[in-house]
């Protein structure tokens, strides 16, 4: 056992002496992957929501043409402007959002009960460009079911003759769309972050040490290949831990400066959560410190083993992906798979729905049987000779 | 004192296979031969004569096919623990971890070994003051010269005070004052009652240093003597002509073609059949 303690503390001083672990374990996981994943989703998040309270800008053309529309708009929060000139290039170069041109039949089309053309300048290349329209439509579409309704009832009509269908939207889903992308978002950076934690630590003591040759003469030493391969896991185990912990603590600081209106009715963040989350996805670092160590095992050089790692980092970010596009359910048989049952536990903790305890035990039994599994293949490739040449 | 009881070992062969050719490659073949308390043994051959692959495996890093040896009674397949507490192993390159300082590799082996706290210190102390290593003991081990580097692995193979030494290639790299020194301490350790066994390519480090020589040629012992022995067995006046004249004389005993195969070697001096 003392001899297990022995490799796992040289392992983590020398590789706490090693800035590209450092970085990876502390800073990469923790910060850096929070920070643009999660600010960028909410920003798409922001940006797809349409406040109606808030205050907008339209670049109008002759809006003399139409000073009952203009006052409409104006009272609706639009802050009508003159539109320059080039407006055609500043929409292209997104500096102008929208640009709402008034034709100039407009009018006399209007007074003779003829359709009344107006034209939108819009970018849909360009997100905000998008969602002003949309705005705008909406805007103009009030706009126009009142007139509607004064020339029907001018008429004597009851204008509901006109709608004859009538169709309400309700949105049963307890999120909306975008929730559930914030909701897996917690799972992600979560296992990414472990996996990039041990990483460089599970390259640099297995196929690093067959690199550096240094292998041959510690096999030589009076001490079981099982406790060399061991204190090894539990080094990398320490940091796939560690970076994972510092995630979590760091996800909790991050969400506080986050819009509360977008996360609160929605999404839990808070530091009870997160240690939830945390807690729940503590057995898939048993799991991903067997994967990295059985696949460097195999592995002859830090460069080979990365190609490999590399690869299998789609493992991880397989369930968020696969969360996003399929309809997967919180069957038993899901439950018991690794890395995917811990998306769905994370994604249930991050929407405060209630969690059956027989979906912790089968994802906790899952996931460490695989880790059992892995560690078993990682101490079976040192007992063989190959493992030194 | 090491006897290696006619041990072999064959390797599957990497990448494509000429037609013809074996699928295995035999890398030690049948190799016999003793190394005795209080001398130096040299394991004298060509590059890709299989002295590493012996080496490696009477330091159980490697499990023979055939055969076994004997280390101060243990036998390397059976008790391959009490065959590692015996032994101090240096491959060719040393192979020390960059990032520690020479003290802390040193430590590490030791604590592997179970060396307990203070007597790692005193023995630690000894061996510093053996090799000269007080200049550079706490630095950092990544800028060392290959001499620096051949003397912390050295350290660290002592560190546990194993009464066999097993060295592959350990001049490999150094310069003429550095071969001295170490030669000097080789011949020490062999004084003060070491069996010390050394693999080798050079034959000025065989001459000077080996009281024994086994001279190995593709995989099997060809010759075994003191360096006297085989200068007179074989008619030359110096170990290099005797060297050449054993590789590339058939062993009659065993009836083997001497055949190099020419990717395994950089001698340059072989060529088919005898001399």
């Amino acid at each position: 056992m003392s001899r297990i303690f022995t490799v796992c503390l040289k392992e983590i001083l020398d590789n706490l002496r090693d800035r590209q672990t450092l970085f990876y374990a502390l800073l990469f996981g923790p910060l850096l992957l929070p920070l643009i994943v999660a600010g960028s989703l909410i920003a798409g998040f922001k940006q797809s929501d349409i406040d109606f309270s808030e205050v907008s800008e339209l670049a109008v053309l002759h809006a003399d043409r139409a000073p009952n529309l203009i006052s409409f708009l104006r009272q609706q929060n639009v802050d009508v402007t003159q539109a320059p000139e080039n407006y055609k290039a500043e929409l292209q170069d997104g500096s102008l959002e929208l640009v709402l041109e008034i034709p100039e039949n407009y009018a006399s089309n209007l007074r003779t009960a003829k359709p009344a053309p107006l034209t939108l300048y819009v970018n849909h290349g360009d997100r905000n460009s998008s969602k002003a329209a949309r705005k705008l439509s909406r805007l103009l579409e009030v706009h126009k079911r009142t007139i509607d309704t004064l020339r029907l009832q001018a008429r004597g009509l009851n204008p509901d003759v006109f709608d004859s269908v009538q169709v309400t939207e309700i949105d049963i889903s307890e999120d909306g769309a975008g929730v559930q992308i914030l909701a897996s978002m917690l799972p992600f950076l979560l296992i990414m972050s472990m996996v990039m934690g041990g990483f460089y630590l599970a390259i640099d003591t297995t196929a690093g040490e067959r690199e550096r040759q240094s292998l041959e003469p510690l096999l030589s030493l009076p001490v079981q290949r099982f406790s060399v391969v061991a204190g090894k896991y539990l080094a990398t185990w320490c940091f796939v831990t560690l970076s994972g912990l510092l995630t979590a603590i760091a996800l909790v600081l991050l969400f506080r400066f986050f819009p509360s209106d977008v996360l609160s009715t929605l999404l839990r963040f808070d530091a009870f959560t997160i240690a939830k989350a945390f807690v729940l996805a503590l057995p898939l670092t048993v799991l991903i410190t067997s994967l990295l160590l059985a696949v460097s095992a195999f592995t002859r050089s830090s460069k080979e083993a990365q190609t490999y790692l590399g690869v299998l980092m789609v493992i991880p970010m397989a369930p968020f992906f696969l969360l996003q596009f399929l309809n997967i359910r919180s069957a038993n048989a899901i439950m018991a798979m690794p890395m995917m049952s811990q998306y769905k536990l994370l994604e249930k903790v991050a929407k405060g729905e209630s969690i059956l305890p027989v979906h912790i035990l089968l994802s906790v039994t899952g996931t460490l049987v695989f880790a059992t599994a892995l560690f078993s293949l990682a101490v079976w490739l040192y007992k063989r000779d190959q493992i030194i040449t | 004192m090491i006897v290696v009881e006619s041990i072999s070992k064959s390797f599957s062969r990497k990448g494509k296979r000429k037609p013809g050719e074996p699928r295995r490659i035999e890398a030690v073949k049948d190799v016999s031969f003793t190394a005795s308390d209080g001398s130096i043994t040299g394991l004298l051959g060509s590059n890709g004569a299989g002295k590493s692959t012996t080496l490696r495996m009477l330091a159980t890093l490697m499990q023979p096919d055939d055969g076994t040896a004997i280390l101060d009674g243990h036998d390397i397949i059976r008790s391959k623990l009490e065959v590692r507490r015996t032994i101090g192993f240096m491959p060719h390159n040393a192979g020390i971890y960059p990032r520690l300082t020479a003290r802390e590799n040193i430590y590490y082996y030791a604590d592997i070994c179970g060396v307990d706290r203070v007597q790692r210190n005193t023995r630690t102390d000894e061996l510093i003051q053996m090799l000269d290593m007080a200049s550079f003991i706490d630095r950092r081990a990544d800028g060392f010269s290959q001499g620096q580097k051949t003397k912390v692995g050295l350290a660290r193979a002592l560190v546990h005070s194993p009464r066999t030494l097993m060295l592959d290639e350990p001049t490999n790299g150094l310069d003429v004052v550095a071969t001295r020194g170490l030669r000097d301490i080789i011949r020490k350790l062999a004084d003060d009652g070491h069996c010390v066994l050394f693999s080798s390519h050079v034959m000025q480090e065989v001459e000077a240093l080996c009281d024994r020589i086994a001279v190995i040629a593709d995989g099997r012992i060809a010759a075994e003597s003191s360096l006297n022995g085989l200068l007179i067995s074989t008619g030359q006046t110096n170990l290099e002509d005797a060297f050449v004249s054993i590789i590339t004389t058939p062993n009659t005993k065993n009836e083997k073609q001497v055949t190099v195969d020419s990717n395994r070697s950089d001698m340059g001096r072989h060529t088919d059949g005898p001399a």
